[in-house]
């Protein structure tokens, strides 16, 4: 089944390699940026619910406070809040679940590509679905980041850690853990959204509510990611390491708000002003309409 | 704490891709090879050689038990600390986390060699089952050593075949390879035939080590060619398998299904047996420049050991955890045992024939998995398992 991703990852990778003259590095950063690129609507959909989620907050937090002692209630008003609204409270996490086998598989293809022993290589003669491909085994995995100077910087092997490899492949999972936290710093940023400026005075940052717990689950992520890659790139091939700094910072331009517009303008992507309904259980209230606010601009500095 | 059903939803969902991206690592392999097998003496007695990962072994071949240390000069057992009695079992652990992938060679009576991952050349005292001392090499070694006369040569995991004095381990030269040797180089006269990852297969002089040939096959060759009647035959990665002459000119090429990573076997007539990564088995005829004569597909997994022939039966292990037996006149299916658990068979195939020095009733085929719990199974040529060798 997981075939069914990873082995197009590999032959596509292999293709690559084969049109870059035979160049596995630009290929892992061609295949990421060629990723990242086709999967970015799935992003850009995850950050819009992610931050219509974050817009309702307010209202989540009323209803909380006003059906503390009946949780039937609270979850009826959360489910009209979120129907009103058109928010679905899972839709953040299903451009996720489909982004995430797609990254996986590449970062796998990447590991399946560069094998370099007996037990590594067996696997790929499943794998590659173009013929003529397989001439092409073993990649070449001996790189330098200038072919001209390498007296000065050796050839580092993508098949080996840094620690493996001349001294100067250490300075790779520095630069993964500096681009894990550059993108988990943006993230976090484009998740709290325009709509939050109009709520920073309520929203409380102490891990109380379900706004309040997010944003601590990704405060302490934003410092727990980029160490947990960083070290884990110290003891990964070096390969891999290209991959996590190529994919980090093609993530840091898609989360930048530049990156972000020229994208939307690429997909055709249009910026809708959003309108928060405000909801009561009709058992509550006598029946009248629900009371629309419009959603507040931002306030220009 | 109070959580929202959508909260909860979006914990399991993050549960779930933690333990996807967890296992989607691990899924990929981190070894480096699978068992090696093969014969070595001991005690006057031929006895089976295991190195796979972190231990050598020297098995009874009767019922696979680690043959016992003995004492040349009592005939006593060798006991240990607490008197039980010692088993031939050389450990890694023991010596910086040496590795094995290669069989040992014996160097002479009561020493022998066996190549370390870690880029050492391990002598062992093969009466006590200890190193004696570790020789640094340049780099690591996957494939079986060969021994000529008091020259050893070593096949260099990433480059490279280095002729060594068999003496006092000194380099007598190397050849330099850009690709790895993943199998055992071939001695055919005073010629070295050296299989490489680089595509070509290499003739050298074996006394200076200076190139006499080389044949570019269009994929990797990770395999032993054989040699039969006066030429080499060998397969590569490039889905073809070739005849070629001893002065290195390919006569014949045959297209298989996938990459072909074992060594062919031939029978008595000269019909070739070659398997290959797609689970298929190739009978080409060697007098008729590598007519097919039959080609099936025995495995849904690929075969990566060469098949074995004997009496009339073409065997070979898969990736699927099964043996066939095949009628090598049509490629019909005889027999097949799939071994419990279904295991990887990786490694290669030995047969075993009751003989003077080896001590069993039977012949037995041996096959190597890459299951801890199953490293070797014996089976009779009937297909009955006999024994199983666990670590």
């Amino acid at each position: 089944m997981w075939d069914i991703i990873l082995n197009p990852f590999v032959t596509i990778l292999t293709w690559l390699y084969a049109l870059l003259n035979q160049d596995i590095v630009l290929a892992i950063v061609v295949l990421t940026v060629i990723i990242r690129f086709l999967t970015y609507p799935l992003l850009a959909k995850q950050q819009e619910s992610s931050r219509k989620m974050q817009q309702i907050q307010p209202q989540l937090k009323k209803l909380q406070e006003k059906y503390k002692n009946d949780k039937e209630k609270l979850s009826q008003a959360q489910m009209k809040l979120y129907r009103e609204n058109k928010v679905n409270p899972v839709g953040g996490c299903f451009p996720l679940v489909i982004q995430f086998p797609i990254l996986i598989g590449l970062y796998q293809a990447i590991f399946f590509a560069l094998a370099a022993t007996p037990f590594q290589l067996i696997d790929l003669s499943e794998r590659l679905l173009i013929p003529g491909l397989d001439a092409l085994i073993p990649l070449q995995r001996m790189w330098s980041p200038i072919p001209g100077l390498t007296q000065f910087l050796p050839e580092m092997d993508l098949t080996l850690p840094p620690t493996a490899n001349p001294s100067y492949a250490l300075v790779l999972p520095l630069l993964v853990l500096v681009t894990t936290w550059a993108q988990s710093k943006l993230t976090m940023a484009t998740t709290k959204g325009k709509s939050e400026q109009k709520d920073d005075d309520d929203d409380d940052d102490s891990g109380s509510g379900v706004g309040g717990q997010a944003q601590a689950m990704t405060k302490s992520m934003t410092t727990i990611m980029p160490i947990m890659f960083g070290a884990f790139s110290l003891s990964f091939s070096v390969g891999l390491s290209i991959y996590f700094v190529t994919s980090n910072l093609i993530g840091i331009v898609q989360y930048s708000p530049q990156g972000r517009q020229l994208l939307d303008r690429v997909f055709r992507k249009k910026q809708t002003d959003d309108v928060i309904v405000d909801v009561e259980l009709e058992d509550d209230q006598p029946a009248k309409k629900p009371r629309r606010s419009r959603k507040k601009k931002p306030r220009k500095k | 704490m109070n959580l929202t059903t959508g909260r909860r939803i979006r914990l399991s969902i993050i549960m779930l891709l933690l333990a996807l991206a967890t296992t989607s690592c691990v899924g990929t392999r981190m070894g480096v090879s699978w068992p090696s097998v093969g014969l070595v003496e001991l005690n006057g007695q031929e006895h089976i050689s295991l190195s796979y990962n972190d231990q050598v072994a020297i098995l009874s071949p009767a019922n696979g038990v680690p043959a016992r240390l003995i004492n040349p000069e009592s005939g006593n057992p060798i006991r240990d600390s607490e008197n039980n009695p010692r088993s031939w079992v050389l450990s890694g652990a023991a010596y910086e986390n040496a590795q094995f992938y290669a069989l040992p060679i014996r160097l002479d009576a009561e020493t022998l060699l066996a190549a370390d991952h870690n880029k050492r050349l391990l002598k062992v005292d093969s009466v006590v089952a200890e190193v004696q001392r570790a020789i640094p090499v340049a780099d690591q070694v996957v494939a079986n050593i060969l021994e000529v006369g008091d020259v050893i040569y070593v096949p260099y995991q990433n480059g490279g075949l280095r002729a060594t004095s068999k003496i006092d381990f000194s380099e007598l030269w190397t050849f330099p390879t850009s690709g790895g040797i993943w199998a055992r180089p071939l001695l055919v006269d005073d010629m070295i035939v050296v299989p490489s990852m680089n595509h070509q297969l290499y003739a050298i002089d074996r006394a200076s080590g200076v190139q006499l040939w080389s044949a570019d096959l269009g994929g990797s060759v990770a395999s032993t060619p054989l040699l039969a009647n006066g030429r080499l035959y060998v397969g590569s990665f490039n889905k073809s398998f070739f005849e070629i002459s001893l002065d290195g000119r390919i006569l014949s090429k045959y297209d298989t299904q996938n990459w072909v990573w074992g060594t062919p076997a031939i029978d008595e007539i000269g019909i070739i047996y070659v398997a290959d990564l797609s689970g298929y088995v190739h009978a080409l005829d060697t007098r008729n420049a590598l007519a097919e004569r039959w080609s099936v597909q025995v495995a849904e997994r690929g075969i990566q050991a060469g098949p074995l022939f004997y009496d009339q039966r073409v065997i070979v292990s898969s990736r699927d955890g099964k043996v066939y037996w095949l009628d090598s006149r049509d490629g019909e299916l005889i027999n097949a045992r799939e071994i419990e658990g279904a295991p990887e068979l990786l490694g290669n195939l030995l047969l075993l024939e009751p003989s003077e020095t080896l001590n069993i009733d039977e012949p037995l085929i041996i096959v190597s998995s890459v299951d801890p719990g199953k490293l070797l199974i014996a089976f009779g040529v009937d297909g009955r398992q006999t024994w199983v060798y666990p670590r």
